[in-house]
């Protein structure tokens, strides 16, 4: 019997679902893109909602994924259904046959400069949650070079949600999850950081859905003082002297209003991951209307794609919290042992 | 010749008078009507115009041009426009030659209608007939040019595609009993001439005719049947005409009249429009051209449909499409009769009363420009241009940051209007039928921009360009769009641009290209950058990005799909770089391209040969490169 299990993906879901199914005794192999494991978490410092120290999450991941092998800098080059198994060709040369190909491809984050009126790519201090997860984490490192685009001291910093999360004018209908509470914790992170700044929050609605998440928010108002302004913002200049020129709308007073900023940190959402559509159009996976992959249904069999012997796992399928992506991945490999029974 | 019918009348010509008779006062009444809703200044536009010898020659050209020869059609699709002009052509020559022949030869039958029209059942050879062989063989040659006009029209019905037409209008009842009577008058002419060729002689087509009938049919019998079938066949024709699409015959040489003598759309079912509405000849061109049709769902929005709801009074589906619209206004550029469909779209809108309220205090809180201190310095020796970067552009800073540079790197001295924020052109709200509001902006704009004293206004968005060009009142300001004004500066040797392998393909904004007819600059400052290819479909072809503003109602899912087609289109060559000149067209690609989006602008300034600071400049290039 061929006990082998490819999945494609070395984030948090690609890991977790390696570890199990490694447990469970098949031979995995986990291919991976980029030259390190861990995908977005690798960047991250801190998750919400206790502010864990992302580091110490990746490590544990690491540390159960010992007996998998696994390639770095290694794309999928082709996929065949043979008989009743799948032949993958990887950019290295090697070509495994497996029974089961898990798909945990996870996610991009929003390129915020198509969303060009926020002036992403175009001002000196526009960053996205991902730059400000980078200046975190690198703030423990001496050797870094600091980020020019964070000002030293900065006075005035704005976060502004829903960067191409619904937002059907730049296509993306769908809300990216995590976005909100990421939001409300990197405030407070950089209050902690510049206490003397004013940090202001422009959302559509705060969508604080998990445990403890309602409590960051309160926090955030009580103990750091976040100015919560209801209301998208319409555009960004930028001053003579590079301050950032912010309008908006307040849609609880129903007035327009104008606020310069120091700095300005954009919440780019989710979308699917370009290089894992690339391995799914290999194979010709279908994805919804949002980008993502579909599901055999929306509720009973979220692990199964419409193809047998192709599962996923994490938010290929769609924005995931981290707590969701890891379930996903114990369930995913579940799913893939019970699926290897058939070849018994 | 000579007569053979001495009384000259035959109970036959009955069937044609009667459809004569009715469609003359059908078309008096209607003319009248027209006149009468034509509001009094132009009604004496359009009298003048009959003695402007310019206007006159005009029309001459214009009916010979687009009524009987469809030039227009003919350039873009060459069968296409021989099946058009040979049925209205080869039509004309038969009716002019006809009169011609009434004239020489039955000068005591001049005036009498249906004379022309069935000349051969009432003539007879004799020796002089050798005189008329030359009208025989005409009249013989166009009735051929009409039948293989009709058999192409057959065809088309079958087979569109064959002549160039994905898709075809889907014709009423009435335009059915029309079209059919259209395709049988021509061969049954021919029978009736074919039968009486023996008597009335005949040339190429019509004499073997009546010889190869002669072998197996009794001619003589045959004729008088035939004529009336051909009579019959043709008063029903002129009977139906009010009620179908063949209206546009008539029509569309009186549009050309009205037209010509500048006349414009006021109200959307009344007076010109009205002529516009009657003078569509349903011919479908529109189909294709409709961006929204790029969803098969979308074909009820086309213009031919919406001006046939206007023709059946039919307010709820008038009102839907004239709304759902996105006005690119290709369907008007390629329309073969010029019906300015988009013009009474938004004269429909305007009948819409919505009550709503407009604030226009926010107005008064804008002051005038202060002169730009930062960026005039000594050795500058231009005069300072005005620069107005609109809503859009706003949205797109890019651009706006583009035109800095270009301005400093031009040396040029300049006023930014509302770089702390301005008013709208007003175009949006005109675009939705809101003309009197659009008024108070354009009254404060023009405030503003008279204020600011300089003589030359650079506009980043077509939509504001062609408003400011057409709507607004600024004589002795010269208005540009920045395609213009950078290939001005390029031309005068302001500013020098690195020559790159990289290849450029030019999407034409509507507002621009169709709208103002800003086609050549922009390609000229391409070609000096890089290598121009050609998008699929280009200029007055060029499909809608899908972000108009021109649509009221038109949702994300369609426009989506509009915005990947006309990407499609223009990535056909596969360019380098997507160019384009209107930010929202930019912000709109930019959302679904696979390829690199720029405004021109901006890849002026990536090019730009480094005139001074070489170091400063060169620190911008990087950040427009992430």
């Amino acid at each position: 019997m061929n006990k082998n299990v490819i999945v494609i993906g070395g984030g948090p879901a690609g890991l977790e679902a390696s570890a199990q199914l490694q447990n469970m005794g098949y031979n995995v192999i986990l291919v991976e893109r980029t030259h390190e494991l861990g995908g977005h978490l690798a960047k991250w410092d801190r998750l919400f909602p206790d502010g864990v120290p992302a580091k110490s999450v990746l490590d544990s991941l690491l540390a159960n994924i010992g007996g998998v092998k696994y390639f770095l800098g290694t794309e999928v080059q082709s996929v065949n259904l043979l008989e009743k198994s799948y032949n993958v060709i990887l950019s290295n040369g090697i070509t495994i046959l497996a029974n089961a190909v898990l798909i945990a491809s996870g996610f991009d984050l929003f390129p915020a400069e198509k969303k060009e009126e926020y002036g992403y790519g175009i001002y000196d201090h526009v960053i996205t949650n991902a730059d400000l997860e980078s200046f975190f984490a690198s703030r423990k490192d001496k050797q870094a070079v600091p980020d020019p685009r964070i000002p030293l001291q900065p006075q005035k910093i704005g976060f502004v949600h829903c960067v191409g999360s619904r937002d059907e004018k730049i296509g993306n209908r769908h809300c990216s999850k995590v976005c909100c509470a990421t939001a409300v914790k990197q405030a407070c992170e950089i209050k902690e950081e510049f206490p003397q700044a004013d940090v202001y929050c422009f959302y559509m609605d705060l969508r604080m859905f998990g445990r403890n998440y309602e409590d960051l928010y309160l926090k955030a108002q009580k103990d750091y003082g976040i100015r919560f302004i209801r209301g998208r913002v319409s555009e960004v200049a930028e001053d003579i002297d590079k301050k950032l020129v912010v309008k908006a709308e307040d849609t609880l007073s129903g007035k327009p209003v104008k606020v310069t900023l120091d700095l300005l940190v954009l919440m780019a959402g989710m979308k699917n991951s370009g290089a894992g559509q690339q391995v799914g159009s290999m194979i010709s996976l279908e994805t919804a209307e949002d980008g993502f992959f579909s599901c055999r249904d929306s509720v009973y069999s979220l692990q199964k794609s419409n193809k047998n012997g192709i599962f996923f796992a994490g938010a290929c399928t769609g924005p995931k919290t981290l707590p969701d992506t890891l379930h996903e991945a114990r369930a995913a490999a579940l799913t893939v042992h019970n699926y290897m029974k058939n070849f018994e | 010749m000579k007569e053979r019918i001495l009384s000259g009348y035959d109970n036959f010509v009955l069937p044609f008078m009667i459809g004569m008779v009715f469609l003359c006062i059908y078309l008096l009444i209607g003319l009248i009507r027209i006149l009468k809703h034509i509001p009094g200044p132009d009604r004496k536009k359009l009298a003048l115009s009959f003695i402007n010898p310019r206007i006159i020659y005009k029309d001459c050209r214009d009916i010979l041009c687009d009524c009987l020869l469809h030039v227009k059609i003919f350039k873009r699709k060459a069968l296409l426009g021989y099946m058009h002009a040979s049925i209205a052509f080869g039509w004309f020559m038969i009716i002019v030659i006809g009169h011609i022949e009434v004239a020489l030869y039955t000068p005591q039958r001049n005036g009498l209608i249906y004379y022309p029209v069935f000349f051969r059942y009432f003539t007879m050879e004799n020796n002089h007939t050798l005189r008329g062989a030359f009208f025989f063989f005409l009249m013989d040659f166009f009735l051929l040019v009409i039948l293989s006009g009709i058999a192409l029209a057959m065809y088309k019905r079958v087979r569109s595609i064959a002549l160039g037409m994905r898709r075809t209008t889907k014709p009423s009842l009435a335009d059915r009993i029309g079209l059919y009577c259209l395709w049988a008058i021509f061969p049954l002419r021919l029978l009736a001439e074919s039968f009486t060729a023996g008597i009335s002689g005949g040339s190429f087509l019509t004499k073997p005719m009546n010889f190869l009938f002669a072998n197996f049919l009794s001619n003589d019998y045959h004729i008088l049947p035939t004529w009336w079938a051909y009579s019959t066949v043709l008063g029903t024709f002129l009977l139906v005409m009010p009620f179908t699409r063949y209206m546009h015959i008539p029509t569309e040489a009186f549009l050309i009249l009205l037209r010509n003598a500048g006349l414009k759309v006021t109200r959307p079912r009344k007076g010109f429009a009205e002529a516009e509405i009657y003078a569509c000849s349903s011919c479908g061109i529109c189909l294709d051209a409709c961006p929204m049709n790029m969803q098969k769902k979308n074909l009820k929005y086309s213009s031919v449909y919406f001006i046939r709801f206007l023709r059946r009074h039919n307010t709820r589906k008038i009102n839907e499409i004239a709304d759902k619209c996105l006005m690119c206004g290709k369907c008007v550029a390629l329309c073969p009769v010029g019906v300015e469909s988009c013009a009474i779209k938004r004269a429909q809108r305007s009948t819409v009363t919505d009550g709503l309220y407009y604030d226009y205090s926010y107005l008064k809180t804008l002051s005038p420009v202060p002169a730009n201190p930062a960026d005039v310095s000594e050795t500058m020796t231009d005069k300072p241009v005005l620069y107005y970067a609109g809503c859009m552009t706003h949205l797109t800073p890019g651009i706006s940051k583009a035109m800095k540079e270009i301005f400093r790197a031009a040396e040029i001295p300049y006023r930014f209007l509302d770089e702390n924020g301005g008013i709208c052109c007003g175009r949006p709200l005109m675009l939705a039928g809101k003309e009197k509001a659009a008024r108070e902006l354009v009254r404060k704009n023009t405030e503003l921009i008279r204020a600011a004293g300089c003589d030359t206004l650079v506009l980043s968005c077509p939509i504001c360009f062609k408003v400011f060009r057409e709507e607004y009142d600024l004589q002795g300001i010269t208005i540009l769009h920045h395609t213009q004004y950078i290939e001005n500066l390029i031309r005068k040797g302001k500013l020098k641009l690195n020559a790159t392998s990289r290849s450029y393909v030019y999407h034409d904004p509507c507002e621009l290209g169709r709208g103002a007819k800003v086609y050549e600059e922009p390609r000229r400052i391409l070609e000096r950058m890089g290598r121009l290819v050609k998008a699929e479909k280009e200029k007055e072809e060029s499909i809608c990005c899908g972000g108009s503003l021109g649509s009221l109602t038109l949702n994300y899912e369609d426009r989506i799909k509009i915005t990947r087609g006309s990407l499609k289109a223009l990535t056909y060559n596969h360019p380098d770089n997507i160019i384009t000149a209107c930010p929202l067209c930019l912000k709109t690609f930019a959302a679904q391209s696979p390829v690199k989006v720029m405004d021109i602008a901006q890849a002026v300034t990536e090019n730009l040969e480094a005139i001074r600071e070489p170091a400063a400049s060169g620190t911008e290039k990087t950040q427009f490169g992430n």
